[in-house]
């Protein structure tokens, strides 16, 4: 037994450490060796070793410039206008029904809530075949360039409506944090002459950001990465692909053997919107902003 | 409250079924004049090709028809030009044909999700053609064509297209064949001599000899498939409860060609390699610091570009898979090949068009320019016989190893089980001298079947 406790501090760190290190290894590794490769300058297709010979930008540059059979700069325009619009909508419906659901008091509120649970509980891929179905009978898919946008045609539509419509059910976080804002706010914003709409905007809106920023990440994560709706809505539609299904297909049998490093290439890219997403919000992600929102 | 809710919903789905119903109508309607034609009529023209026996009468009362086409990327440039010279052919039956990007591998699975979405025509492997015709996906082929068909393509590439027509009962051309597709030998003539290409002792002792690698992949069962069918096992489709039937094989033979194999691979460890066949074209890349590392390999068509890239044109060579060595005697490898076909969509508006748009996609002048353009090997026997392929190597290789093959279709669960196979047979446990060959065998046909 070792009798002094500063050699068996030193010791059981080492371990922990040695553990650590080895787990961060293992998890880091794959993204290292996905830039590194992407940056590869290599002639071979697929890579021969683990880090590449030499280095160069021709994998980018060929995902954007090569695009007459796989259009990646189209799907990547497509999904940024998907996720977008969707991160917008579903943040403004989950905020206010979590609002409601937390704050106002009315019939049925109860039930509501319990319908929303069961409805949650559902796998969303159990419904997505009717989806299908429904929009193709509602004629949405086959649009084209709606409003005159080019390129905005239906299946993009159709996504958009698809993420967001479905949003408000996830409420429930949201409603959590409401939950812990006092009440005595929005009484004293009350007797102050405002309305349940500016109590919402005003006062409440700008103690929540955490939440706030949160949802808008996950809402916008979430289309941005989506493969299985996706790929069914689009169906052939090759030009209202998204990024999802465009990395997939430059690794299917027919691509793989040209296009494996630009899917490299693609899958840093991807990761380009949410990180910067993520960098510009987390300076508020950070801060509690609730604690001692009541004074005197 | 509860019952408006109620009635609303019901409003809605009654809605959404009426609107599907809708347009349900519409499709299947127009469709119902399929173009299979009187069967009893003598077809005088068959053999003769796509421009004899198309009249313009054959259209019906279709025109200004728009098609949708799927075909895989590769060939999406050239089709777009068929598909064009098809509209030239038949001046107001056309309006537009839509080329779309859709891979062979993908078609069928696309198809059965939503068949009144998918296109009009398309490509798909001859592995799909079972389940597309028992979801009634694929529309019978008119049998004046298919007298044509018949008589002007190879004989396994029909056969493998017909199906039991429920209505008549009798075996009928349900797809139109498009092309060959399997695997043969790749090397680098640098490093191999064509004469050692003949056999697989030769190969590989050149290989060791030059310090480069085989590669094939054994650990994928429809590589290593061939490992039992050299020694005579074959396929002979399903039974009714989805079985797979073999032929009447002789357990011995089999049992040697395993034995053989895998000796061959231990006699030759380090350079019989096993890896994906991405690894050849890659393997076969050479730079000014870093020589090849491949010397042979067993790859199929779809990899050609690549390696002709790689290795330039002068050092490619190609040959139909090597005689082994069995018990003193040189025996032909047997390989699986399959084929890919252009269906036609049962639920296409244009029926007759799409038809006839099918049958000229898989005609001679179309396998000619895919032979000539993508190096895809020709199902048509005045293609199979002309100067472009006979000059071609690959294509070359391609149908003279199609001579020692199994036809790709209609198999059960093969891959896992041959898959297994194939990786006890290169394992370093394995000992070719002593190892329970026989017993492989038993468990990997128990496998297929369970």
């Amino acid at each position: 037994m070792i009798k002094s406790y500063k050699l068996r501090r030193g010791l059981a760190n080492t371990f922990i450490y040695i553990i650590l290190a080895v787990l961060g290894i293992i998890w880091v590794s794959p993204l290292v060796y996905l830039i590194l490769q992407s940056f590869s300058a290599d002639p071979e297709a697929i890579p021969q070793s683990l880090v590449p010979a030499s280095y160069g930008f021709d994998n980018y540059v060929k995902l954007f410039t090569e695009t007459s059979s796989l259009n990646f700069p189209r799907w990547y325009i497509n999904t940024f206008v998907i996720a977008c619009f969707s991160c917008v909508i579903s943040t403004i419906s989950v905020l206010m029904v979590a609002y409601a659901f937390s704050r106002l008091r009315f019939k049925s509120r109860k039930k509501f809530i319990n319908i929303g649970m069961i409805l949650g509980m559902f796998p969303g891929f159990m419904t997505m075949i009717a989806i299908y179905y429904l929009l193709k009978a509602m004629g949405l898919l086959d649009l084209t360039n709606i409003l005159g946008i080019p390129g905005f045609d239906g299946p993009i539509l159709s996504l958009i409506i698809c993420y967001s419509s479905g949003a408000g059910l996830g409420y429930q976080i949201s409603k959590g944090f409401f939950d812990t804002i006092p009440r005595a706010l929005d009484e004293a914003a009350t007797i102050d002459g405002a309305t349940r709409n500016q109590i919402f905007w005003k006062i409440i809106l700008p103690m929540s950001k955490p939440i706030v920023v949160y949802t808008v990440l996950t809402s916008f994560i979430g289309p941005w990465t989506d493969f299985i709706l996706a790929k069914i809505i689009a169906g052939d539609k090759v030009n209202n692909y998204t990024v999802a299904i465009g990395l997939q297909r430059m690794i299917d049998v027919d691509h793989k053997n040209q296009w494996f490093k630009r899917f490299l290439a693609g899958s840093v890219l991807v990761a380009v919107p949410v990180t910067a997403l993520f960098l510009k919000m987390q300076n508020y992600y950070v801060g509690g902003v609730t604690a001692g929102g009541v004074k005197g | 409250m509860k019952k408006i809710v109620a009635l609303l919903l019901a409003a809605m789905m009654m809605v959404a079924v009426f609107a599907s119903c809708g347009g349900d109508n519409g499709g299947s309607s127009s469709s119902k004049g399929s173009g299979s034609g009187s069967d009893t009529q003598k077809y005088e023209n068959a053999g003769k090709g796509f421009d004899a026996n198309v009249a313009d009468a054959d259209f019906g009362d279709e025109k200004d028809a728009t098609l949708k086409v799927w075909g895989p990327d590769e060939y999406t440039t050239l089709l777009t030009e068929q598909c064009e010279a098809f509209k030239k052919k038949f001046p107001g039956k056309v309006k537009k044909i839509e080329v779309v990007v859709q891979s062979e591998s993908d078609s069928a699975t696309m198809m059965q999700n939503d068949p009144k979405a998918g296109a009009d025509v398309f490509g798909f492997a001859s592995d799909q053609f079972t389940n597309l015709t028992n979801a009634k996906i694929l529309a019978p082929v008119n049998a004046k064509y298919a007298a044509d068909v018949e008589a002007t393509n190879n004989k396994a590439a029909v056969d493998i297209s017909k199906a039991k027509n429920s209505a008549t009962g009798q075996d009928a051309l349900y797809a139109f064949p498009e092309t060959g597709n399997g695997y043969f030998l790749v090397y680098d003539k640098r490093v191999i001599k064509d004469e050692d290409a003949k056999t697989f002792e030769g190969l590989l002792a050149a290989c060791k000899k030059a310090g480069k690698k085989f590669i094939m992949d054994v650990g994928n069962g429809y590589y290593a498939c061939m490992f039992a069918f050299t020694g005579g096992l074959s396929l002979e489709g399903l039974d009714k409860d989805g079985n797979q039937l073999f032929n009447d094989y002789n357990k011995d033979d089999v049992v040697a060609s395993l034995k053989a194999f895998s000796k061959l691979m231990h006699d030759y460890k380090g350079t019989f390699m096993t890896d994906a066949t991405a690894a050849i074209p890659s393997g076969f890349t050479s730079t000014a610091t870093r020589p090849t590392k491949v010397g042979a390999g067993i790859d199929g068509n779809w990899d050609t570009s690549g390696i002709k890239k790689a290795l330039g044109e002068e050092n490619f060579g190609a040959a139909k898979i090597p005689t082994i060595n069995i018990d003193g005697k040189d025996t032909q490898v047997v390989s699986m090949y399959g084929y890919k076909m252009v269906g036609v969509n049962a639920n296409s508006k244009f029926p007759r068009t799409a038809q006839i748009l099918a049958y000229y996609l898989a005609s001679e002048e179309c396998q000619n320019q895919r032979a000539e353009k993508l190096g895809w090997s020709p199902t048509n026997n005045a293609v199979v016989d002309s100067d472009t392929v006979k000059n071609d190597v690959a294509i070359s290789a391609l149908l003279a190893q199609s001579e020692f093959s199994v036809p790709q279709a209609n198999v059960g669960s093969i891959w896992d089980p041959f898959k297994a196979m194939g990786n006890t047979l290169i394992a370093d446990e394995t000992n070719p001298d002593t190892y329970d060959f026989a017993g492989l065998l038993d468990k990997t046909i128990k496998n297929i079947n369970s």
